[in-house]
């Protein structure tokens, strides 16, 4: 994978700065961010060979075969697609995988595009969502009406079990990210919040209150990726791919593993190895928070701390833009700022934001080396990118 | 309690599990090779993907290893108790708990299978404390 570093970049992105979509479809939401990210870059759709989205899951607009409805909506013929779809992450895994298209030649200039409107889609979750599917290995544990929240709890209540993590710890996430998105105008959430305010909010799954949980926007955002050299003759200054990992794990409650580790400890030494790089070259990371509990996971699995240990690290103000050792989440993150429902595109939006300098509300001074990480559904899938200027 | 009204769908693997269920048994599958058991029940062995897993009827024991406590998303009723529990013979399923305060719900806590019967098919089964039968209406 080594040679594959570096090898290309992101030339363009754009998030739409909808929190509020009403009645605008998933689709149209999409093209203006992929015309956005594409004038970004000084492309146009004519440009495009390659796209990659992950439009078939609930309030996405697409269905099974969403790529090709998407590329029809759009008005291109594609000649490299991938629709894989790992949950929020997704795009980061689309994004690993277009570099390597680009770098032998299967697609030249490929799109990477998300949205999805959850505030008012009136259809409820396809049936074959595998949370709430039951059959197969579904059957055994649907009929128990799991949320998805509460899976988030099973694992932050044993974390705190067998490491000590506190509410108050968690609770830390969500304040420092809001401190954040305090600064981002098109943050969804931007009044500062206590520790108290996140602990005194409704319980919706123990341990998580809602103030735990992330917001509920409909919104969207495009990257667009191309070869080194082809970057070098565009608008903006290039991000490039120096690192990318991605791992599946389990979508049963019944798989989580005893120590509560996820893919990321498998993406992430991976993305890290292809880079040359360790945590402690990383200038400023957006990682993955529909919960607190999320990002708090990552940070373990991918070496920013000690097994165990991140309760401690949040707590110490390590995420914090001002002052803190990995600022994490410069836009608000998916807590304050916008979660769709797979916020991964905004990971590497963000990241390319942070290394351009133009940042659209904190800006991490003179950044060169940026981790955007995510996962899908409740652990089940991870990747991971490091980007550099 | 909040209703618990999705049905499984039965296939030709699962079937002896929810038979058996039905008449107040736990089934769990064993590896005919290594001897190791296996959650969720699969058409093959994990442990030796060739092999075709045994049921066997399981002790029915285990204890708390986590647990989530439904109060508001997806439910219009009462809290309920989402968990994982880890069985005597060492593998770990998700399920309900019930007859259980919440203030009361801690891990290591031992806990007994029980049914819960959803329709003159199906059983579902949850746990309790040992001794607490009074969740058992298969």
């Amino acid at each position: 994978m080594k040679d594959l570093s570096g090898k290309t970049a992101i030339v363009g992105a754009y998030e739409s700065p909808r929190r509020d979509a009403p009645r605008v479809h998933p689709f149209a939401l999409q093209m203006e961010c992929i015309l956005g990210a594409l004038d970004d870059a000084g492309l146009t759709l004519k440009d495009v060979d390659g796209l990659c989205a992950a439009s078939g899951d609930w309030a996405e607009g697409g269905g099974t075969m969403d790529v090709i409805e998407l590329a029809e909506y759009i008005g291109i013929q594609p000649t490299y697609v991938n629709s894989t779809d790992v949950g929020g992450c997704s795009y980061i895994l689309q994004a690993g995988q277009a570099a390597a298209a680009i770098a032998t030649g299967l697609a030249e200039v490929v799109v990477i595009s998300y949205a999805a409107c959850p505030r008012w889609w009136p259809l409820s979750t396809p049936s074959f969502d595998p949370f709430v599917f039951p059959a197969g290995p579904g059957q055994y544990e649907i009929p128990y009406a799991p949320t998805l929240i509460s899976t988030y709890g099973l694992f932050a209540r044993r974390h705190m079990d067998l490491y000590g993590t506190t509410p108050e710890q968690l609770a830390r996430v969500a304040v420092t990210f809001r401190e954040h998105a305090a600064a981002n105008p098109q943050a969804r959430l931007r009044k500062p919040i206590t520790v108290e305010d996140v602990l005194a909010s409704p319980v919706i799954a123990s341990p998580l209150h809602r103030l735990d949980c992330c917001v509920v926007t409909d919104g969207g955002g495009a990257v667009v990726m191309t070869s080194r050299e082809r970057a070098r003759d565009l608008k903006r200054r290039p991000v490039y791919l120096a690192g990318y990992g991605a791992a599946v794990a389990r979508t049963q409650n019944s798989q989580i593993p005893d120590d509560l580790s996820t893919p990321a400890a498998l993406s992430g030494p991976r993305a890290f190895a292809m880079a040359g790089m360790t945590p402690a070259d990383i200038d400023v990371a957006q990682i993955y928070d529909a919960f607190t509990i999320t990002p708090m996971l990552a940070l373990e699995d991918l070496g920013f701390c000690g097994r165990g240990e991140s309760g401690p690290f949040v707590a110490a103000g390590n995420l914090a833009a001002d002052g803190g050792s990995l600022p994490t989440n410069t836009d608000g993150g998916g807590l304050s700022s916008n979660h769709p429902g797979k916020r991964g595109i905004f990971t590497l939006i963000e990241s390319v934001r942070q290394l351009r300098g133009d940042g659209p509300g904190i800006q991490v001074a003179d950044a060169k080396v940026a981790l955007a990480h995510g996962l899908g559904g409740t652990f089940c899938s991870a990747a991971t990118a490091i980007l550099t200027v | 309690m909040t209703a618990m009204t999705t049905l499984p769908i039965l296939d030709e693997t699962s079937a002896p599990f929810w038979e058996a269920a039905r008449e107040g048994r736990f089934l769990i599958q064993r590896c005919p090779e290594t001897a190791r058991y296996q959650w969720y029940p699969r058409a093959h062995s994990i442990h030796a993907p060739h092999a075709t897993p045994d049921w066997v009827e399981a002790s029915g024991r285990g204890e708390l290893l986590s647990y989530s406590v439904v109060h508001r998303g997806n439910t219009r009723g009462d809290p309920y108790t989402c968990a994982l529990v880890r069985l005597e013979e060492g593998v770990t399923i998700f399920s309900r708990i019930e007859g259980v305060a919440e203030s009361d719900l801690r891990a290591g806590l031992p806990l007994a299978v029980a049914f819960h019967r959803l329709d003159e098919t199906v059983s579902l089964p949850i746990f309790r404390p040992p001794g607490d039968a009074s969740g058992s209406d298969a």
